[in-house]
């Protein structure tokens, strides 16, 4: 038997079958489902975009979470998506492209008032900017760069960082001495050298993004690297933006959506250029959005809390999601065996 | 022949095997069977179709790096180690409190079920958390014993492979109880009074009479205890701080970031294969100690 008929008979067999043929029978599109993070990010994306987006289209919008990457290999898959948009990392939205799950956007048919360059990918809209920054306790030695997050002996304490080398790779080159600029492509012996170093001084390799503020909280870590929403403004809980990981949040159309799914989507993205619809959102989760009129929008006392501003936008760095969709897959084993020895 | 529910019960004489004839029993047991079949058995089968998979064509190679990946085995192997101390922590301890409940009067006996049956209200992620308010480093349990100036610093209890089998005894230990439980109070209280009056111990008593009859229902408590502890998720990634790798852990990047869901199936697959095997080598047991017992 070939295969492709099996892994269709498969597929009408099993757990996917009851899905098949559920999308198309529909031609006038009521409702666009996105896939995305959740949390206090559905629920900016419902104040921010949604609202605005049903009351000028009529079309509601449905969110669904988490936004495992796996979940969109599944959709597309399944050749019959229901789910239009799917929220992915820059890192994710490189490893979409080279998969071939992503569909592109025809810019010309969107609406869209000016953003930052970078928002405006091929294959996706960015819509929220983040970092990925150090935190600290309010009561311990504030550092100043990677170098002092890791130094154990000037600033006494355990630490917590991702369990994740997209993030603690860079991290560790910087603490080495590395300059931003120099960061790529990754020199994986050094990083990897830096780690075998300090992990004595990390007590936990954080999973989800809701680990580091409760560590600091609890005091059971005194330094923790995290996602900054989780962190600014958190009582108790000092950060800096200095030499942070600045990141982007894309919505993306799912490969196979229909003609319908994607002119609705298109007219969705048009909300997410709107600073004034950016501002709302940012009241609930304190991310930026991707217009460069933003910063003027918000009130002044809170401009340094965001990832874009000015200041703090030129001390972070962006990763090379290019390197990474070319690397990702050996990284990841030296990472799993890195893991076996903390 | 398959004489599988004979584990979960002491094995009584007169239970005659009963032969109604499958055609009777098909409308009840046939909606079973098609989810069964459709909902466990066709996903599995699209596993192994997966881990068999490789740029559309069928293949070994998904099996091969694994082999040529030490990491994966090795993961694998870590996952039976804390599975294995996991099992032997929960059977001492549950089967001490199961033995001591089937002492106690019926109505004390009733309140103290209750009492274990009552952390299934409570979802495993809530429980996994609160090890983290008892055991943590500004925890109850710290906070006490520096109080009490018996510790200097506070005890590592979290993130460590003894958090993880803290976490995952207490969330396991009720399906080691109640079966246990259920069989003991079954055992039938004449074979200990007989005992008893021919002059045993007893000591003797419990190990030579009691025990023996409570094997079965340990051993299948056991059995389901290290099945689930082999797929454990949450309590090994909070309260093991990413230093006790687990199978089901480095399966969700495998499935979910990566996602090489290929490899994945080849390692789950070789996760199901070793399952097996234990399963096996447990129906062996099972076999020759009932074998013995007859």
């Amino acid at each position: 038997m070939e295969r492709r008929t099996f892994n269709k008979l498969l597929l009408a067999g099993g757990a996917l079958g009851p899905v098949v043929g559920f999308a198309s029978a529909q031609s006038q599109v009521r409702e666009l489902r996105i896939n995305e993070g959740g949390g206090l990010n559905g629920d900016a994306i419902d104040a921010g975009y949604a609202k605005p987006f049903t009351e000028k289209t009529g079309i509601k919008v449905v969110r669904e979470s988490p936004n495992n990457f796996g979940k969109l290999r599944a959709l597309v898959e399944s050749k019959s998506t229901t789910t239009t948009l799917f929220e992915l990392g820059t890192a994710s939205l490189a490893q979409a492209k080279a998969l071939g799950l992503v569909e592109k956007i025809d810019w010309s048919k969107v609406d869209a008032l000016p953003v930052y360059p970078e928002a405006k990918d091929d294959y996706g809209i960015g819509y929220q900017y983040y970092s990925t920054l150090m935190a600290w306790r309010t009561d311990a030695k504030a550092p100043k760069n990677w170098s002092d997050f890791f130094n154990a002996k000037d600033f006494p304490g355990k630490r917590s960082i991702p369990d994740d080398p997209v993030y603690a790779l860079p991290m560790a080159l910087l603490a080495s001495g590395v300059s931003i600029e120099k960061l790529y492509p990754l020199d994986l012996d050094a990083a990897f050298k830096k780690l075998e170093e300090v992990k004595k001084d990390i007590s936990v390799w954080w999973k989800a993004g809701a680990q580091p503020p409760q560590l600091l909280r609890d005091n059971e870590v005194q330094y923790a690297a995290s996602y900054s929403g989780r962190v600014v403004g958190q009582p108790g809980i000092s950060y800096t933006y200095n030499q942070a990981n600045l990141n982007i949040g894309y919505l993306s159309i799912v490969k196979g959506s229909s003609q319908a799914q994607i002119d609705a989507a298109y007219k969705f993205m048009r909300e997410l250029t709107d600073p004034k619809n950016q501002v709302v959102a940012a009241d609930i989760v304190p991310y930026s959005g991707n217009s460069p009129d933003f910063e003027k929008l918000i009130d002044k006392a809170s401009t340094s809390k965001f990832p874009t501003t000015a200041d703090n936008k030129k001390v972070q760095y962006f990763n090379d999601y290019d390197w990474w969709t070319a690397n990702a897959d050996s990284v990841q084993k030296r990472w799993q065996q890195f893991a076996l020895n903390r | 022949m398959d004489r599988g529910a004979s584990t979960l019960g002491p094995r009584a004489a007169g239970t005659q095997p009963r032969s109604r004839g499958w055609k009777a029993a098909l409308p009840f047991v046939g909606p079973l069977l098609v989810l069964v079949v459709l909902g466990f058995n066709g996903p599995i089968l699209l596993i192994v179709n997966y881990s068999f998979s490789a740029a559309g064509t069928y293949s070994f190679v998904n099996y091969q790096e694994l082999a040529a990946t030490p990491v994966f085995l090795r993961v694998i192997g870590n996952t039976f180690r804390i599975t294995v101390l996991t099992t032997f922590v929960v059977a001492v301890l549950g089967y001490i409190l199961a033995y001591w409940i089937t002492s106690l009067s019926e109505r004390t006996r009733n309140i103290v079920l209750a009492l274990v049956v009552v952390t299934f209200w409570v979802s495993v992620l809530v429980r996994t958390y609160a090890w983290i308010v008892v055991l943590g480093n500004a925890g109850l349990v710290n906070r006490t014993l520096l109080w009490a100036g018996a510790i200097d610093a506070p005890i590592a209890f979290l993130y460590n492979d003894l958090g993880v089998i803290i976490g995952m005894a207490n969330i396991q230990m009720p399906l080691l109880i109640l079966p246990l439980y259920a069989a003991m109070i079954k055992v039938d209280q004449r074979h200990l009074q007989a005992a008893a009056s021919l002059g045993a111990s007893e000591r003797t008593i419990f190990w030579r009479v009691f025990f023996p009859q409570t094997i079965p229902a340990l051993a299948s408590s056991v059995m389901l205890v290290v099945i689930l502890c082999l797929g454990f998720y949450v309590t090994p990634a909070i309260l093991g701080g990413g230093r006790v790798p687990m199978v089901a852990n480095m399966l969700d990047t495998y499935i979910n970031s990566i996602p090489r869901w290929e490899l994945a199936s080849a390692v789950s697959i070789v996760l199901l294969l070793f399952t097996l095997a234990l399963f096996m080598i447990y129906r062996r047991l099972d076999k020759w100690a009932s074998g013995e017992e007859a």
